[in-house]
C-alpha cells in the first residue's frame, strides 16, 4: 500500500494506456490513420538522416583522435579501429542518435501534441470516441520503435567512417586494414547490445514526448514547457537507461 | 420529446465549486442557450454534457440513458447521437477540411470511402466551403474554420448539436451567417442545439430556451428564452446582461461600494 502511494500515478497510467493500446493494435483494433503513421515515420527517418550523419561521423572522428594520440605512444595505433568500433557499436551510436532524436523528434512530438491540446483538437478526438493514446501516441511510438534501430545501424556505419578517415589521415592506416581490424574487434554481442539500447531509447523518446505533449497546459507557455520537459527528461532517461544497460551487460558478461 | 435532461449537476475544479443545482431539459428541435458572464462555467458545463469531464454530482441523461452511469460501450453509443463545434473549431491540423469532415462518418457510420467523401462534400457545400475541401485548417479564416467545424459536427446528422461560443471572435456578418446556418440545420435535420454564448445578437436571434448561470451565487438564476428573460426577468444580473445595463453593485469586503465601471478612479500619482 505504501509502495503504491509512491508511484507517480499519471505517468504509470499513461504507460498502461500505451501498452493496452499497443495490445489492441496488435489484434487489428488500431484507431490511428496509416497516412499519419507514414508521415510520422518519414519524419523520424529520412528527414533525420542528415543530422544523424553529421553527429555520428564527428563522434567517430573525435574518438579516433583521442584514441590515436594515446595509442601511438605505445606503438599500438592500429588498435584505434578496435576502440572506435567497440565504443561506437556498444555505446556512442545508440546514445548519440537517441540524444539527437530526443532533441529533434521528441521535442516535435511534445510541441505538436501540446498545440493540439491547446487548440482542443484532443478534446475533439475524444468526443468522437477516439482514444488520444491510440490515435496520437501509438503511431509516434511505433514509428520511433521501428526507425531508431535502423538509425542506430546507420549511426554505426557513419561513426566507423569518421574514425576511418581520422585513422587514415593521422596514422596512415589504410581503409582496408582499418576495416579488417574493426571486423576482428566487433562481435555480435556489441551490435546486439547497441541494437537493444536503440529500441528501448526509441520507446522512451516517443512516450516521453507524447506524455508531456498530451498533459501540457492549454496555452502557449504550456507548449514551451512541454517541449523543454520532454527533451530534458528524455536525455536524462537515456543516460540512466544506458547506465542500467552497462550494469546488466557487466553482470551478464557481455 | 426530451432529448437531453440535466438534473442537479454540480461542477467543481478540485475543491473549488463552479456551479451547483444545474437542471434543465432540451426538447427535440429546440435551440437551447447556456448564458452567463465570463468564468461562470458555461464551457465547463458543455464538457460535462459531451462526456469530456465527469461532473462532481448529478445526472446527464440522453433519451432516458444516464451518460455518466453508462459503461464505455454505452457511452460510445450515446456519443454517436451528438456533434460538437468547439470554441476554436478544433479542426485537426494535420488533415484537410474534407478529411476532417470524413472522420465522424468513418467512426460512426458504415459508409464506404466513396460514400463518406460524397457526404462530406455535400455538407461542405451546405456551409459554403465546397471549394475549400482540400485546404488545410491553417489556410482558412476564423469564420471559415467555424463553418468547417460545424460541417464536421453535422456530417452524421446527429439529433443533438453542441456549439461552444460559435460566434465568438467573428465579425457581425460572419456571426449572422453562422446563426443562419444553425437555424437552417435545425430546419433541415430537426436537430436540437445546445449552445454556449454571451453574444447578445446570436442569443436573441436563434435561442428558443435557455439557462442563465451566475458566477457569484454559483447556481442558475434564470431559465427561459433570452428575449423573454430580457423583457420579464427582474434579476438585476440577468437584466444587466441581456439589456446591457449597468451591472448591480456588489458589496466589497469592507462594505464600501465598488467604483462604477464608467468612472475612472482618481489617481494623483498617475503620470500622463
Amino acid at each position: 500500500m505504501q509502495f503504491a502511494a509512491l508511484l507517480p500515478v499519471r505517468p504509470v497510467t499513461f504507460l498502461g494506456q500505451v501498452l493496452i493500446s499497443a495490445g489492441e493494435a496488435f489484434t487489428g483494433r488500431w484507431q490511428f490513420r496509416l497516412k499519419d503513421l507514414g508521415r510520422i515515420t518519414a519524419d523520424c527517418s529520412g528527414r533525420a538522416v542528415p543530422i544523424v550523419t553529421v553527429v555520428n561521423v564527428l563522434v567517430g572522428a573525435i574518438l579516433a583522435f583521442v584514441g590515436a594520440v594515446q595509442l601511438v605512444k605505445f606503438g599500438a595505433g592500429i588498435y584505434v579501429a578496435d576502440l572506435v568500433g567497440i565504443a561506437v557499436a556498444r555505446e556512442m551510436a545508440a546514445i548519440i542518435t537517441a540524444v539527437v532524436m530526443a532533441g529533434r523528434t521528441g521535442a516535435a512530438f511534445a510541441a505538436e501534441l501540446a498545440t493540439m491540446q491547446a487548440n482542443e483538437e484532443v478534446d475533439a478526438l475524444e468526443v468522437l470516441g477516439l482514444s488520444a493514446v491510440n490515435f496520437l501516441v501509438l503511431p509516434r511510438v511505433a514509428a520511433l520503435l521501428v526507425m531508431m534501430p535502423l538509425l542506430y545501424i546507420y549511426g554505426c556505419v557513419t561513426g566507423l567512417l569518421g574514425g576511418m578517415v581520422v585513422a587514415s589521415g593521422m596514422l596512415n592506416i589504410s581503409p582496408a586494414a582499418y576495416l579488417d581490424r574493426t571486423l576482428l574487434a566487433l562481435d555480435w554481442s556489441h551490435l546486439g547490445l547497441g541494437f537493444a539500447k536503440s529500441f528501448v531509447f526509441g520507446a522512451l523518446i516517443g512516450m516521453v514526448g507524447c506524455y508531456f505533449g498530451l498533459y501540457a497546459q492549454r496555452n502557449a507557455a504550456g507548449v514551451g514547457v512541454a517541449t523543454t520537459n520532454a527533451v530534458v527528461t528524455s536525455i536524462v532517461g537515456i543516460i540512466v537507461l544506458d547506465a542500467v544497460f552497462a550494469i546488466c551487460a557487466n553482470a551478464l558478461g557481455i | 420529446m426530451t432529448l437531453l435532461a440535466v438534473d442537479g449537476l454540480e461542477m467543481r475544479f478540485g475543491d473549488r465549486l463552479i456551479q451547483t443545482g444545474v437542471s434543465f431539459k432540451v426538447e427535440k428541435g429546440t435551440i437551447f442557450a447556456i448564458m452567463g458572464g465570463s468564468g461562470c462555467g458555461k464551457s465547463t458545463l458543455l464538457k460535462h454534457l459531451v462526456g469530456l469531464l465527469p461532473p462532481a454530482a448529478g445526472n446527464v441523461t440522453y433519451n432516458g440513458v444516464d451518460y455518466w452511469a453508462a459503461d464505455d460501450d454505452g457511452q460510445a453509443r450515446l456519443r454517436k447521437d451528438f456533434g460538437m463545434l468547439f470554441q476554436s473549431a478544433a479542426l485537426w491540423s494535420s488533415m484537410t477540411i474534407l478529411e476532417n469532415v470524413c472522420m465522424p462518418l468513418e467512426q460512426h457510420t458504415t459508409k464506404t470511402e466513396a460514400e463518406r467523401e460524397a457526404r462530406a462534400r455535400e455538407v461542405l457545400e451546405w456551409v459554403d466551403l465546397g471549394k475549400f475541401a482540400d485546404f488545410y485548417p491553417s489556410d482558412l479564416s476564423g469564420g471559415m474554420k467555424k463553418r468547417a467545424g460545424l460541417a464536421r459536427a453535422i456530417a452524421t446528422e446527429p439529433p443533438l448539436l453542441f456549439l461552444d461560443e460559435p460566434s465568438a471572435g467573428l465579425d457581425p456578418i460572419s456571426s449572422k451567417r453562422l446563426d443562419d446556418l444553425v437555424l437552417d440545420i435545425r430546419e433541415r435535420t430537426g436537430a436540437a442545439v445546445v449552445f454556449v454564448s454571451h453574444e447578445l445578437p446570436s442569443l436573441f436571434a436563434i435561442a428558443d430556451d435557455g439557462i442563465f448561470l451566475d458566477a457569484d451565487s454559483k447556481h442558475p438564476i434564470a431559465h427561459g428564452s433570452p428575449s423573454a428573460l430580457r423583457d420579464s426577468c427582474d434579476h438585476p444580473t440577468v437584466h444587466a446582461f441581456l439589456a446591457r445595463e449597468e451591472p448591480p453593485a456588489r458589496d466589497t469586503q469592507d462594505g464600501a461600494k465598488p467604483v462604477p465601471s464608467t468612472t475612472m478612479p482618481a489617481d494623483d500619482t498617475a503620470t500622463p
